[in-house]
């Protein structure tokens, strides 16, 4: 599959790296030269000096052959018009990086595919959208839903104080209204098995239905955690934003910015409830003459990894229980959560895993991306004749790495057993790592 | 840079429109069979002469105008209007004194609608008339009302526009100013017909109810009977006007968009209507209930009565019903703040206006919360929008020139030996362009008894303060006569 991703920006070098470890073939270009950097040196791909506005350039990449164009620079503009003038060369699909909300409205995809533009992303607000779930229950790490909210996935982190620890998997499995589809313990993914037990400060994902969250919550030992109410948020880039206003009716939020430019500029996108603060969100007197003794949760959003870990860890200490950091920079990832940062957010992965679904050839709904382990949780709506549909799921001889979620039929959410037979129109949601996903295409044909 | 060829030009071309004007008095005299004739054609007759004059003069093809021949243009011609404006009073004896004379006209041309006349039912009607097509000129501004109908300034228009503005500039209707101009026109003719209409059904003859609606709709609440609106004597007339003097302080693009393009909507999203409307309902409240307590009167009768006082001052038209300075001191000090409130901004009235004032409140609790917030950034905020820092402090100096003017005013007022409560009245009034002051000047017509020092100085603050003293004022700034 031949790729060309315009940006190299840090969706775009994610994406590139991404792909290029799946053995397709990448070609990444970007105007300034420093922005490639040594892309072609460190990974199997080629990279590329041009405009994605211009034609003879996007020539030059091979967008006439190419099966896939991704337009991620910083600049919506560019990144429509470079679609379109790679829809018009040659490109089978292309996909868009957009920074307006307006455009996502299902009334305007019409519109886009006529011009050329196949789908949009908006990275910003698929991190807002996690960051705002994650508030609303801020027990728990992650909520993913699935098939209209029919089954949800959560990850929660279990203290000492959890009620399903040490029970070995085939006791524990007996008559639960949950499956417990992976646990990550320290760097390890453990898809469970008979004889493995939950332990102590592992992160568990149960695939539920909606009505069970509460019984998930009590079996996790999570009553005490209070709903937050007061949010500080640092940085104010346009995650921030986003979330902001996806928050701002039920909390009550405070955006801490360094830049004061930024800081006029931003009293304009958000809401009248949002106080924005010039300031240093690392400044210890600063974050206590705004209350942060008093603040429920601490979001992170600076430009560097570094800074928001740290900040968060000050947060924790200052006796914010409920903190969430975006951190890009993807090494960092696991030692943040051994470090109890809380909820981790991170851009590129997202991205990615939206585009990766697009380049799937069998139909899927939905991949949506696990910020704290490397998997993906995706749904697959079921074709009549699917090789899935021939056997019970124990025989199905799915690759390691890949488990059943679960199930929706009939828009119910369904438990799947050994014995199970996925039937035609069913929705099936699979968690599985990153680079099992392709694997999983031919169940599904 | 200024053009004071094109300057007289223009001024010219205004003059020979002011006779048009007048020549409509001529077919009210002619109807009502006055002998008024030579006081008319001796004006028209200056003004043409003086108008053919200047565009001679002012002849070239030069059509640039500057901003600072902007600011020359519309103060001069305000004050040229109300010269020869003055003539018919004069010439025709019944406005003996020059003085008198031309502080009749400027309070028209002005919207206050105070008078020096004591015996209004003496007068022609033809002269009644002119002075309430002064007010009606006046209310949506000389130039304004010149460009709406004949669009011959050119490129100019804008640097006029801008000095004679009512108010903080809006989004333009239009593109094109001059279309601007002709729908907003269009709208304050078709609102003063339908008041026309409205005030001959409930009971008042065709001259009456036509020059009332066009008093209403300019807010500048001159009557055609000594008595006022209380000779009337029908709550059904008093209720028409309320109703015309708050659209009169409406913002006419709003108005415009409600009527013509069927969005009400739009009126009542905008913040600066629903605090005109707040500000409106809590001095009628609380008005009401002090009249209620104080004064003898009927339930109704209190609610009507404070509500048409409240809209009047609040929109400076100036029109009474009772003689408020009657009332209880508390009462008529808390109208006089309505006096400083104001309507709202592109409209026909004076003072502050809604929005500045909700502006400056917006800025007074900034001010608190950046107490306990140190370093946040708080805008300002009207609805959706941010006011910027340059409107804030625009607004600021304004207040500050307002509330100076009257505070000048008060002094000046008082040398001539007024009470502290006449000069008060009479200050905030005239530079409000209301009409009726507080005491012994409550009543628009009392004027008469003022020295004549006093009156001049009473048509400069009416002046400076119908062209929100940035127009007139700028012409006393050294800087503004400086060649670079």
């Amino acid at each position: 599959m031949k790729i060309v991703i315009a940006g190299a920006g840090a969706v775009g070098t994610h994406l590139a790296k991404m792909l290029s470890e799946e053995n397709e073939n990448v070609v990444l270009m970007d105007e300034h030269e420093e922005r490639l950097g040594k892309m072609e040196s460190m990974f199997d791909l080629k990279a590329m000096v041009g405009l994605p506005t211009r034609i003879s350039d996007l020539e030059a990449a091979g967008v006439d052959s190419a099966d896939l164009f991704v337009a991620v620079t910083p600049d919506e503009s560019s990144n429509i018009t470079a679609c379109i003038l790679a829809h018009y060369l040659g490109a089978k699909k292309t996909i868009a990086r957009i920074d307006n909300y307006e455009y996502l409205q299902p009334k305007n995809k019409a519109y886009f595919e006529s011009l050329g533009v196949n789908s949009l992303i908006y990275p910003e607000q698929l991190a807002a959208e996690e960051i705002a779930t994650g508030i609303k229950y801020s027990w728990m790490r992650q909520m993913l839903e699935f098939g209209d909210g029919a089954l949800v996935m959560i990850g929660v982190k279990v203290r000492e104080n959890s009620g399903i620890l040490n029970i070995p998997f085939k006791e524990l499995a007996r008559d639960i209204p949950y499956h417990i589809v992976a646990i990550q313990r320290g760097d390890t993914t453990i898809i469970p098995r008979g004889n493995d037990v939950i332990e102590a400060d592992d992160l568990v994902c149960f695939m539920t239905t909606k009505d069970q969250i509460p019984y998930i919550r009590s079996i996790c030992g999570k009553e005490k955690y209070t709903e937050v109410q007061s949010i500080i948020m640092m940085g104010g880039g346009r995650i921030a934003v986003r979330t902001a206003n996806l928050i701002s009716k039920k909390v009550s939020v405070k955006i801490i910015e360094s830049d004061m430019k930024r800081c006029r500029r931003l009293v304009e996108l958000v809401d009248d409830s949002i106080m924005i603060i010039n300031g240093d969100a690392r400044d210890p007197e600063l974050l206590a003459s705004e209350g942060i003794h008093e603040t429920d949760a601490f979001i992170a959003l600076g430009d560097s990894s570094e800074t928001n870990i740290l900040a968060c860890l000050s947060a924790k200490r200052a006796g914010v229980h409920r903190t969430v950091a975006e951190i890009e920079n993807i090494d960092y990832i696991s030692m943040a959560e051994s470090m109890d940062i809380g909820s981790v957010i991170n851009k590129k992965k997202l991205a990615a895993s939206n585009i990766f679904q697009m380049m799937l050839k069998t139909d899927v709904s939905s991949v949506k991306c696990l910020t704290f382990i490397e998997a993906v949780v995706a749904e697959f709506p079921v074709r009549e004749g699917a090789a899935i549909t021939r056997k019970p799921v124990k025989d199905l001889g799915l690759p390691r790495g890949a488990n059943i979620g679960g199930l929706v039929r009939n828009g119910e959410g369904l438990r799947v057993s050994g014995n199970t037979m996925i039937q035609a129109d069913d929705h099936v949601i699979i968690f599985c790592l990153e680079h099992v996903l392709k694997k999983l295409e031919k169940y599904f044909n | 840079m200024f053009h004071p060829k094109v300057i007289l030009r223009i001024i010219g071309l205004l003059l020979q429109l002011e006779a048009v004007f007048l020549a409509l008095c001529i077919g009210i005299s002619v109807y009502y069979g006055e002998n008024m004739m030579p006081a008319y054609l001796y004006t028209i007759a200056a003004l043409v002469g003086t108008g053919l004059l200047l565009t001679y003069i002012g002849y070239n093809k030069e059509r640039n105008i500057s901003r600072k021949d902007g600011y020359i243009v519309v103060t001069l011609c305000w004050i040229v209007y109300s010269l020869f404006g003055a003539m018919p009073y004069y010439i025709s004896g019944y406005i003996p004194s020059i003085t008198d004379a031309f502080f009749e006209t400027m309070a028209g041309f002005t919207t206050t609608g105070a008078s020096v006349v004591s015996d209004l039912d003496a007068l022609p009607r033809s002269l009644v008339f002119w002075r309430i097509m002064t007010q009606w000129i006046g209310g949506l501004g000389i130039v304004f009302f010149t460009v709406a109908v004949l669009p011959i300034f050119g490129l100019g228009d804008l640097h006029l526009f801008a000095a004679e503005t009512i108010g903080i500039a809006r989004a333009k209707l239009h593109p094109r100013i001059s279309v601007t101009a002709r729908w907003i026109m269009t709208i304050y003719v078709c609102l003063t017909i339908i008041e026309t209409i409205c005030l001959k059904l409930a009971g008042m003859g065709y001259f009456d109810a036509l020059c009332h609606a066009m008093s209403t709709m300019s807010t500048g609440g001159i009557s055609t009977k000594a008595g006022g609106i209380a000779a009337f004597n029908s709550p059904l007339i008093e209720y028409i006007i309320i109703a015309f003097m708050l659209m009169g302080g409406t913002s006419f693009s709003l108005l415009y968009l409600a009527i013509f393009k069927l969005r009400p909507g739009d009126l009542f999203r905008d913040q600066e209507f629903k605090s005109y409307l707040k500000m409106v309902a809590i001095f009628t409240v609380v008005i009401g209930i002090g009249l209620y307590i104080t004064e003898n009167m009927s339930a109704e009768g209190t609610v009507r009565t404070a509500l048409f006082q409240v809209v009047s001052v609040i929109t400076t038209t100036g029109f009474s019903t009772v003689n408020y300075s009657q009332w209880t001191p508390v009462l008529w000090l808390l109208l006089s703040a309505a006096m400083f409130v104001g309507a709202c901004s592109g409209s026909t009235t004076g003072a502050m206006k809604s929005i500045r004032v909700a502006i400056l409140g917006r800025v007074m609790q900034n001010e608190f919360k950046r107490i306990i917030h140190p370093n946040a950034v708080i805008p300002v905020r009207m609805g959706r929008s941010i006011i910027s820092e340059q409107i804030q402090s625009a607004i600021m100096a304004f207040t500050l020139l307002y509330v100076g003017m009257v505070i000048v005013g008060i002094f000046v007022n008082m040398c001539f030996g007024l009470n502290l409560v006449d000069a008060y009245g009479l200050s905030l009034s005239s530079v409000s362009n209301v009409g009726p002051g507080l005491g012994n000047y409550s009543s628009a017509n009392a004027m008469v008894t003022l020295p004549t020092p006093l009156k001049w100085f009473y048509c400069f603050q009416m002046l400076v303060g119908r062209l929100e003293f940035f127009a007139v004022l700028l012409l006393f700034t050294p800087v503004f006569w400086k060649r670079r």
